[in-house]
């Protein structure tokens, strides 16, 4: 018995010298207020020389002219002189949190059996322990949509922040949407998926018996009472047709992308989001007549084919941006999760290929909210919006300068430290090396 | 049945008792039987009964004969009997009794050779499903060689037998002949002649052991070894070796039949299937090592590259399967398709003829053709697009006769030669003229008759009872033919039914009218018998009147519309029509990262001439005749050089079978033609290190190549260069990720791994031994993969070993300590931070990645300061990309070192640049911008460490290999290109073209873990 408790309190006291992952913040108590920051409101407005009060989690005041008499002897004041400001980055359409190491097949909770699997949601598995969460955040990404995998039908995403005890604490949107394959004629360089392309193999079935089954399972759906037998999957498919879940339809050819849409308008489904949209720019007008947004193919991606311009992903936001198509990017693809933290880069890559700065940033900040529907609290820095922001000492899109010293999550004030930083100063520390 | 016996008899026997010592002595039989069948026949075979005597004499007169292609005798006689040509010429005597078949109008052609068929030996291979574990060892029975995939002792005159659906499918078509052989192995052993009659073996089995064949496919073995190309071709250099060891071994320490047939092979002729242009060359040179030049089966892309296939001197095998018409009227399904595809559909008709005017050896060949009776289509189609009909005739049967070494019998028409003979109705290299019949052996086959009457024409009843006006017209093929039937103004059409010397067609609702039938004889007035039969039973007699001959319509091919023929350099997108040239340029008023003390320099000039830089400074004088390109604002750099790639690698970056595989190279597999060479140096890659995967302990030897595109896989390798070797530890190696049936293989453990290491290394310290102690008389095996392993322990060739935890790191530098060398370069690395000052200690490198982690458990403790620490511990630090997409963006992993660990931006450059061209041994020749090395440069728009930095130039050895500007007017040529080809396939198919739909390319792009290699068996067959 004495040795288990010795064994415990070496325990214990091993985890404040090196912890697994840092303490979630407790809420915020006391005002905030940043001053003197150059300000991305992520709407496409930059203030120069500005300041952000926030309270209890909600931005109360933004200006110009900050007066130093008017908050109490509580109020946290910081000084961003020449540093950014920027909304906290939203990554959409990301296995973060369901993953912890890919080639070790017990971390996985991306994939469920089947193809048809609206009803799995993926903030049950949504593991907010997650030693890489830190390290994402720590270069500026504060909320996520936690994407399932795999399948026909791979299951609902959920949005949660990435500072929480437990999932439910991390919940913005429970179920936001369902994530839908769409078959392909034959494309082996999009969908890289391994699973889906062994499914599709494995069915055998033709592009148009696919979407057929499809529509059969969403017209069934669609007219389903909940007074019959109890069916869980058409139960998960019915916010579909009230627009309580958008559809989010992972399509990248032009051909792909006007099926789904026409599909979608047939069966009055309310919001439908094309993932990935790798020829989103030969559907422009599909796209724009029904107003559907984009969740663009991750930008550092090899172009579709030998034939395509070398620079086919880094220029498709511009174009879409100019044709003006709702769109954000995101970072599907190998090595998603802990890759994530480049999410920012990409938006630094569509800028140095046409994006105009604040319009970069807007892909990986309000474009994201509106898309995901969390506008209303997330993805810009505007009053009565959710304190959920980062400063950072230079441009958060360029990986030169990103460097986030502070960042904020409904106000609360997050422990920015992680795994590698502390390996980082341990491993200094044995060389006596300083920086 | 039996016509001729003692010579094919004789051949048999030579075959039976089959060895090559024998084939000296044909000839002198040959002479003696040539004399022998003149006075009776023998045989060895007991008659049943009463015995079937041919005495038959067959005399073809008034025909047009090519002896061969050079002469073609008209209006000449041709005598056969017993199989074999008695006499042919002009005005020679037509022996008494003979049958005699007047040829007038049709021409004579000595049957076609195939060099290439498998007819009569296909071996049925074992169910592909296979779910057992690997297999390491042969599991062949007997005294053969340990690889299943060498198998010299295949004989195929021991498999052969006659299969006439199979015969008739190619006799159809022309042949007479076939060189047969298994398709199965590396090595595959010999091939026989045979000819294509339905008689019993022994009489068409012309010669066992013609020839040897080779291939680069291990076929049915189910050893791991070799899993990639390279691992064939090392497989096959071995076999040489071992072959010339075991040929030499007094002792007979082991014996092997393979051995022993290979040894008995080496004077045969050698073909090697290649098919593909670099495999070809990749052949060749193993070849030249061995003193052997094969002749190479090809797939017919050689005229992408027609200089480095003639420098091969080889003898070809082409093959007439040009790609089908893709059906592209459907533009979503069109973009399935890639430039080189279109590309390679308008030119691979032109193949042949840009052989023949390059003065290569050739012989066609039917074997690729998935539907043979497409074979006289496309060599027409080839003789449409400039081949002369004379080196198509040639090709079919000269040439293959001279390399087959049976030129003495077959492949002409010669008195003493096999009565093997097409009779076609016209020009048989022409549309609309068909083989009548294909004679082999003397024995006629074919569906049609000799003496078929030609009905086609126009014809008008002469008198009916019941008709008034009837017009009969009559076309299609001679012996397919069509008719239309107009009865007053009504108009029928259908197809005929030839009878022996009559043709009818039957009619739906033709005015009365059923039948009609014309016959071949004639009346008085030369009008044609006939019938016709009503629909209410009633018939009669009546005369047909011809009024005109028939006129073939020649239907003209989309493709003849093509005014020039277009090969780029490489023969797809973004290929160059005219290589970079060596240019004299200065780069003027650049900001210049030197990577040199002097660091940054602003507003200076660069002077690249013959290939290096010439000068640097604020004021250097400019040549009069150099290219100035203005660099104000913009930023001039040293290329970045991937230490760590695996771009430009065809079939298999791992030989991921054995785990120490020291004697595969990267360098016998490199890929000019993969499209991320030029997206890599859009991105201002200049060199990389092409790495082995990381499957086994010892992998393979790498190449360092600069990313010259357009140039050939031999012309990109660094001259001069060190040589590199991949090593892996950890999980890779240990088969952690490869599935359950993967768990047999040494090791399991990073324990095991590190005893690899000491065993092969003790293995190669013996061996170096063994061979300083040989003489010149000593028979000493030469082991490629302890030869590979004696270079690193004497310092001629560099460890770069893929690592990650620190553990195995330090043991590796312990192994190697014991050993005596030092380990080059660790790359991955990502625990390389804990035992920095170990490393240091060592002398090792480093080539890590900015910020990879978590994607496998033993890098869990990654961090992106790795970097940083290891360059603060003054190791050689360096940033690699392992990853297509990443590596035309180093520039900007670089810049994360900038981030995270804050090191200098000038230190951070290095990590891409100068550091991997340490790491790389080829800093004293590039790496930094300093006078007198290669003008290895890059011209960016901004700060190479910023995401807005883009490239404007990318220069290699002062040749300009990518320029921005370019770019975009490739971009719009390829637009151009593709619907200019695109709108021929429409054309193509509306002109009655056979499509199919587009499929996509199946694409693999590599990482070091990566151990599939399904694009090997795609790529090959």
């Amino acid at each position: 018995m004495i040795k288990n408790i010795t064994i415990a309190l070496v325990l214990v006291v091993n985890s404040f010298v090196f912890s697994q992952r840092p303490t979630p913040a407790a809420e915020q108590k006391n005002e905030v207020v940043i001053k003197n920051a150059i300000l991305h409101v992520g709407n496409g407005k930059i203030i120069e020389n500005a300041f952000v009060v926030f309270d209890k989690g909600i931005i109360k005041e933004i200006g110009t002219q900050f007066n130093q008499a008017t908050v109490s002897a509580s109020t946290n004041i910081i000084d961003a002189s020449g540093k950014h400001v920027y909304p906290g980055i939203i990554a959409t359409n990301n296995s973060l949190g369901l993953t912890e190491i890919e080639a070790v097949r017990a971390t996985n909770d991306l994939y469920e059996v089947g193809s048809i699997n609206p009803n799995a949601n993926s903030s049950i598995a949504f593991f907010t322990d997650s030693k890489v969460i830190p390290t994402v955040r720590s270069n500026g990404i504060l909320v996520v949509q936690s994407t399932p995998r795999g399948g026909f039908i791979s299951g609902a995403s959920s949005i949660l922040n990435l500072d929480a005890w437990n999932y439910e604490d991390a919940l913005i949107k429970s179920a936001d949407g369902i994530h839908v394959n769409w078959p392909d004629i034959d494309s082996p360089n999009f969908n890289s998926d391994d699973k889906d392309a062994k499914e599709k193999s494995e069915k055998g079935n033709s592009y148009v018996k696919r979407i057929n089954s499809l529509i059969d399972l969403l017209l069934k759906a669609k007219n389903y009472s909940g007074t019959q037998e109890k069916d869980l999957k058409l139960e998960a498919l019915k916010g579909l047709f009230d627009g309580s879940k958008k559809l989010y339809v992972h399509a990248q050819r032009y051909n792909q992308i006007y099926d789904a849409i026409s599909m979608c308008k047939k069966l009055e489904i309310v919001s439908p989001v094309i993932v990935g949209g790798a020829e989103s720019k030969k559907a422009i007008s599909i796209l724009k007549k029904f107003n559907v947004p984009v969740m663009l193919q991750r930008a550092h991606s090899l172009p579709p084919n030998a034939d395509a311009d070398i620079d086919y992903f880094y220029k498709l936001p511009a174009l879409l941006q100019k044709e003006g198509i709702l769109f954000c990017l995101q970072y599907e693809g190998d090595m998603e999760a802990m890759g994530l933290r480049n999410l920012p880069f990409l938006a630094g890559t569509a800028m140095a290929y046409g994006l105009e700065p604040e319009q970069a940033l807007c892909a990986i900040t309000i474009n994201a909210a509106k898309i995901i529907g969390i506008d209303k609290k997330y993805g810009s820095i505007e009053v009565g919006k959710s304190a959920t922001l980062f400063i950072s000492t230079g441009n958060a899109l360029d990986m030169m300068t990103n460097n986030v010293e502070q960042a904020f999550i409904d106000g609360r004030t997050i422990d920015l430290n992680n795994h590698q930083k502390e390996l980082y100063h341990r491993y200094s520390q044995k060389y006596g090396i300083k920086h | 049945m039996h016509k001729y016996s003692i010579f094919l008899g004789r051949c048999s026997n030579l075959y039976i008792f089959g060895n090559y010592y024998f084939m000296k002595k044909i000839i002198f039989l040959v002479v003696f039987i040539v004399f022998a069948t003149k006075a009776f026949t023998q045989s060895v075979f007991p008659a049943n009964g009463i015995k079937k005597v041919d005495n038959d004499v067959f005399v073809f007169k008034n025909a047009n004969i090519n002896i061969d292609e050079n002469t073609v005798l008209s209006n000449a006689i041709l005598i056969v009997s017993k199989g074999k040509i008695i006499d042919v010429g002009s005005g020679i005597s037509i022996p008494k009794n003979s049958i005699v078949y007047d040829l007038k109008g049709k021409n004579i052609y000595p049957s076609f050779i195939d060099m290439y068929s498998n007819y009569g030996v296909v071996v049925e291979k074992e169910n592909s499903t296979f779910y057992g574990g690997p297999q390491y060892e042969t599991k062949q029975k007997g005294a053969y060689y340990w690889n299943e995939a060498i198998k010299p002792e295949q004989d195929a005159a021991r498999l052969f037998s006659s299969n006439a659906s199979q015969a008739e499918e190619i006799r159809n078509i022309g042949f007479g002949a076939v060189n047969t052989f298994v398709k199965d192995g590396i090595a595959r052993g010999t091939s026989a002649i045979v000819t294509l009659s339905d008689q019993k073996e022994n009489y068409t089995l012309i010669n066992s052991k013609v020839a040897t064949m080779f291939s680069f496919n291990k076929g049915s073995s189910r050893q791991e070894y070799p899993s990639s190309l390279m691992g064939a071709i090392a497989l096959l250099r071995q076999t040489y070796l071992d072959a010339e060891w075991f040929e030499k071994s007094k002792e007979n320490q082991e014996n092997s039949l393979s051995l022993y047939a290979f040894n008995q092979q080496k004077k045969l002729p050698s073909i090697f299937e290649a098919n593909d242009k670099w495999n070809i060359v990749r052949a060749d040179k193993i070849g030249d090592e061995f003193g052997v030049q094969y002749i190479f089966k090809t797939n017919g892309n050689e005229y992408q590259r027609i200089e480095e296939i003639k420098s091969c001197n080889g003898k070809l095998i082409v093959p007439v399967n040009y790609p089908q018409t893709p059906d592209v009227e459907n533009p979503a399904e069109a973009d399935l398709l890639e430039l080189d595809d279109l590309k390679h559909w308008e030119m691979a008709p032109y193949n042949l003829s840009i052989l023949e005017k390059n003065n290569l050896q050739f012989a066609i060949t039917a074997s690729d053709l998935k539907s043979k009776s497409e074979f006289l289509i496309n060599l027409r189609k080839a003789i449409d697009m400039g081949l002369s009909k004379k080196m198509a005739l040639k090709a079919l049967t000269t040439n293959p006769a001279q390399m087959l070494n049976v030129s003495d019998k077959l492949g002409a028409i010669k008195k003493g030669y096999i009565a093997n003979f097409i009779i076609s109705s016209g020009d048989i290299f022409e549309k609309n003229s068909y083989v009548i019949q294909n004679w082999v052996n003397g024995i006629p086959y074919g569906k049609n008759n000799l003496e078929q009457f030609d009905f086609r024409g126009n014809y008008t009843l002469v008198n009916s009872s019941s008709l008034k006006k009837v017009e009969l017209k009559i076309e299609g093929e001679i012996n397919k033919l069509a008719t239309t039937i107009k009865v007053d103004t009504l108009t029928r059409k259908s197809s005929a039914t030839l009878g022996s010397y009559n043709v009818s067609s039957t009619y739906l609702n033709c005015g009365g009218l059923n039948s009609v039938t014309v016959y071949e004889i004639k009346n008085d007035k030369e009008e044609f018998f006939g019938k016709l039969y009503f629909d209410d039973g009633k018939e009669e007699e009546v005369f047909w009147k011809k009024n005109a001959e028939y006129i073939s319509e020649k239907k003209d091919s989309a493709l003849n519309a093509i005014a020039s023929i277009s090969i780029t350099y490489p023969n797809m997108a973004y290929g160059f029509g005219e290589l970079p040239k060596e240019e004299k340029v200065v780069f003027s008023n650049v900001t210049a990262w030197t990577n040199e003390e002097e660091g940054v320099l602003k507003n200076v000039s660069v002077l690249v001439d013959k290939g290096k830089i010439a000068a640097i400074g604020e004021k250097i004088s400019i040549p009069a005749d150099a290219k100035i390109i203005n660099g104000t604002g913009l930023h001039l750099t040293s290329g970045i050089i991937d230490e760590h790639s695996h771009i430009a690698i065809s079939s298999g970056v791992n030989e991921g079978s054995n785990t120490a595989t020291a004697e595969v190279r990267i360098g016998d597999v490199i890929n000019s033609d993969d499209i991320n060479i030029y997206r890599q140096l859009s991105g201002g890659v200049i060199a990389a290190q092409l790495l082995h995967g990381s499957a086994n302990a010892i992998g393979g030897q790498s190449a360092l190549i600069k990313l010259r595109w357009g140039l050939s896989p031999e012309k990109m390798k660094i001259a001069g260069a060190d040589g590199f070797i991949k090593f892996a530890l950890g999980e890779n190696v240990k088969q952690s990720n490869w599935g359950d049936r993967y768990s047999i293989r040494y090791p399991q453990s990073r324990m095991g791994v590190e005893q690899v290491y000491v065993e092969y290394f003790s293995r190669a310290r013996e061996y170096q031994q063994q061979k300083k102690n040989a003489t010149t008389n000593t028979n000493f095996r030469r082991d490629l993969l302890m030869e590979s392993l004696v270079e690193i322990l004497e310092k001629k060739r560099f460890i770069t070993c893929h690592s990650y935890q620190q553990g195995e790191i330090n043991m590796l530098m312990h192994v190697a300590d014991s050993f005596g060398f030092r380990v080059n370069t660790f790359t991955h690395i990502l625990e390389g931070y804990k035992v920095a000052d170990k490393m240091k200690k060592h002398g090792v490198g480093a080539s890590t990645f900015s910020d990879w982690w978590a994607y496998k458990f033993e890098v869990n403790d990654a961090i992106p300061y790795n970097a940083a620490l290891l360059y603060r511990m003054g190791i050689v630090t360096a940033i690699n990309s392992d990853d297509p997409e990443m590596g035309r963006r180093l520039n900007q992993e670089a810049a994360k070192v900038f981030k995270y660990g804050g090191v200098s931006e000038i230190e951070a450059w290095k990590m891409v640049t100068l550091n991997p061209a340490k790491l790389l041994h080829l800093d004293k020749i590039t790496g930094s911008i300093k006078v007198g090395k290669d003008a290895d440069l890059v011209l960016w728009s901004q700060n190479p460490l910023s995401v807005m930095a883009k490239v404007e130039t990318t220069m290699i050895d002062g040749r300009i290999y990518y320029d921005a500007k370019s770019d975009v007017l490739q971009r719009e040529n390829i637009r151009v290109e593709r619907q200019r080809i695109l709108n021929l396939m429409i054309k193509a198919k509306r002109g009655g073209d056979k499509t199919e739909k587009p499929k996509a390319k199946n694409k693999r792009l590599y990482h070091c873990d990566d151990l599939s290699n399904d694009t090997y068996l795609d790529e090959l067959y």
